[in-house]
């Protein structure tokens, strides 16, 4: 089982090895509460080589023979194929192939049978409902051996199944040394509830798979660039509702917002909270040009970091928070450039295409690239990724109208962004390659400004 | 002559709609009429006849106007939209002011000069290409641009404020070169 990456794929940059964990005890179901509880510790692990993994995602069984727990069954099911096949990281056995073996009993299942089709990994979903309250319980095993990988018991309302497998997707990627994105939420701007006659916006999150939007602003007024922080709890935007753009930080579980900017003077953009949460960096007029300013989290001393005379925008940091890039107009055209955190060692980073905009640092280390927006051809944009150090270019999207504002998951390995042309724009949702891109069902009015948070 | 004629077109309808969505029922004031033939000057028309030296608008503006300086439409207060002062337009990707934008914004200082009450919020738009972070700090380039134009023929900074909405307002949702021309303006929210 034990095999080494070869090389030539390994030029992707991406890892090609997980590492699977073994959790103990077959029959053991830990009984979870929201948030997981961390896995078992530290059981023998083995390596194994990504996209190896062949999946088998048998039919939930309910428990009891109800309509509801059926459709809990149902849905969870479904979503968690849904999840795990957009981390990108496994093969799985197709339905037509698992309906072609007997019936399986979900306690004692004959791993032979699902060897015989391919399956490497086998995960059990069953579930009943009772009285408005659901359970479902998740099981994988390798087939090869039989052995329990992870067993685990959630409990909650039965009127979001999708968060049980949510939550069941991320703890089997917790098997894996990459972090599951199915609990992540993504920020948005929509005018889905504008105010008849007046051109208003408001801040929006959603699951990471477009589903459950839930309204955040409620002041009626011009809200837009949303940016979560770090630990997912804050969202800074920016919002006019008091005529003046300014930069506020709203607690989104407290319905709190604070006005970081508005005795300040000038108008302020494009908030960047750091890596560490502590400090943000905007954009600000406030000394009569546009300039890159960095404050603590809570709008304390603000220091200005750029001076040209350009135009000097949309920061965002380095993983290290040692570093920021932001678009700069000194060239005469939008180019991106990268400082250190005093403003100084600056430098070019793009020369490809007369309109490099709005960059966003990919957060893992792993991967030292940028996305951006780019203009390649005349009037259109689209989002193009550059490696920092070689300064190759790849484009990630073409032929969708303009696309613009990427933001990257917080693992680095997928990224969202809107695409539209004039009033209609939705947001979609991408691996870092641009293999594949889904446009997610954001729901109704113009979608825009995605901002990918914890 | 083609852009001008349209220009002059779209002056035509920005002051009938100016004129429409003033809030009060009574009839516009004088400066959202139509610019008499004669003005403005010849800066904005490329014609071989020199404007008339005597006849400025300044002149007549002042007696007329003077009297009752109180009286004047304001922008809608809740939307900003509308009012007595006409858009100006940008080149894209572009806050320089044109010739004609300098000529609309002269005739925008005098009113002002005779208004005094008037106080105006001057909002840079921008159209849709480019990202959203890039233009609004060109809308706020743009608004700041007819901000320094109006302080330098006297308008008291007291009086001018500015903001930019970047691509977030635009005035036409299209995709065309008509809208984004149209989009691509500084918009003058005229209050007391």
């Amino acid at each position: 089982m034990e095999r080494t990456a070869s090389r030539s794929r390994a030029s992707s940059s991406l890892l090609r090895s997980a590492v699977v964990t073994l959790a103990a005890g077959a029959a053991l179901l830990a009984r979870d509460s929201r948030p997981a509880q961390a896995p078992p510790s530290p059981p023998p692990t083995i390596v194994i080589q990504e996209g190896v993994q062949r999946f088998a995602i048998p039919d939930c069984g309910p428990r009891k023979g109800d309509e509801a727990s059926r459709e809990v069954c149902r849905a969870v099911t479904q979503v968690l194929r849904a999840d795990l096949q957009f981390e990108n990281l496994f093969k799985f056995v197709p339905q037509s192939l698992m309906s072609a073996i007997p019936p399986m009993d979900p306690e004692n299942p004959n791993f032979a049978d699902w060897k015989g089709i391919g399956a490497s990994v086998l995960v059990i979903t069953r579930a009943q409902v009772t009285g408005g309250e659901a359970t479902v319980e998740v099981r994988v095993h390798f087939v090869d051996t039989g052995q329990s990988m992870l067993a685990k018991r959630y409990s909650g309302p039965a009127d979001n199944p999708r968060v049980f497998a949510h939550q069941a997707s991320d703890d089997v990627m917790t098997l894996t040394q990459y972090r599951g994105v199915a609990r992540t939420k993504i920020a948005f701007v929509s005018d889905r509830d504008r105010v008849p006659g007046r051109a208003t916006k408001e801040i929006y999150i959603m699951d990471y798979d477009g589903y459950n939007p839930r309204r955040v602003t409620v002041n009626r007024s011009l809200n837009i660039l949303p940016n979560w922080s770090p630990d997912g709890r804050s969202l800074a935007y920016v919002s006019y509702r008091r005529g003046n753009p300014d930069v506020f930080v709203a607690s989104i579980y407290e319905g709190r917002s604070a006005d970081l900017t508005g005795d300040k003077g000038g108008a302020a953009f494009a908030p960047a909270i750091s890596p560490d949460g502590k400090r943000i960096a905007y954009a600000s007029s406030r000394a009569g040009n546009m300039d890159i300013w960095v404050a603590n989290i809570d709008g304390s001393s603000p220091r200005r970091l750029t001076s040209t005379g350009a135009l000097d925008t949309a920061p965002t940091w380095s993983p290290t928070g040692q570093e920021i890039a932001f678009t700069s107009g000194r060239s005469g055209s939008p180019q991106i450039y990268v400082m250190d955190t005093e403003g100084l060692n600056v430098r070019r980073l793009t020369n490809v295409g007369s309109w490099n905009d709005a960059p966003a640092w990919n957060p893992s280390k792993q991967f030292g690239e940028i996305a951006y927006t780019a203009r390649l051809e005349n009037r259109t944009f689209d989002i193009a990724v550059i490696d920092i150090a070689t300064r190759q270019v790849r484009q990630l999207t073409q032929g969708r109208g303009s696309c613009e504002y990427p933001s990257w998951a917080p693992s680095g390995r997928h990224l969202t962004f809107a695409c539209g042309r004039g009033g209609k724009w939705q947001i979609a949702v991408a691996d870092r390659l641009g293999q594949t891109i889904t446009m997610l069902p954001a729901g109704p009015g113009k979608n825009e400004q995605p901002d990918w948070g914890p | 002559m083609i852009r001008l004629a349209r220009a002059w077109l779209f002056l035509a309808v920005a002051a009938a709609l100016a004129a429409g969505c003033g809030g009060k029922k009574r009839p516009p004031a004088v400066a959202t009429a139509p610019p008499p033939s004669s003005a403005p000057s010849g800066r904005s028309q490329p014609t071989e006849v020199p404007p008339p030296v005597e006849t400025g608008p300044d002149v007549r503006a002042v007696d007329t106007e003077a009297a009752r300086g109180e009286d004047f439409t304001v922008s809608n207060p809740e939307t900003g939209e509308g009012g007595p002062l006409e858009d100006i337009r940008f080149e894209y990707d572009s806050a320089n002011l044109t010739d004609h934008a300098r000529s609309i914004l002269e005739k925008h200082a005098l009113w002002l000069q005779n208004h005094r009450p008037a106080k105006v919020l001057v909002e840079g738009h921008c159209d849709e290409r480019g990202t959203v972070e890039y233009n609004l700090a060109l809308g706020e380039k743009r608004a700041r641009a007819a901000r320094d134009y109006l302080a330098s023929l006297g308008v008291s900074t007291d009086r001018l404020r500015t903001v930019s909405y970047g691509k977030e307002r635009p005035l036409d949702a299209a995709s065309n070169e008509a809208a984004w021309a149209a989009n691509r303006r500084d918009h003058f929210a005229v209050s007391r």
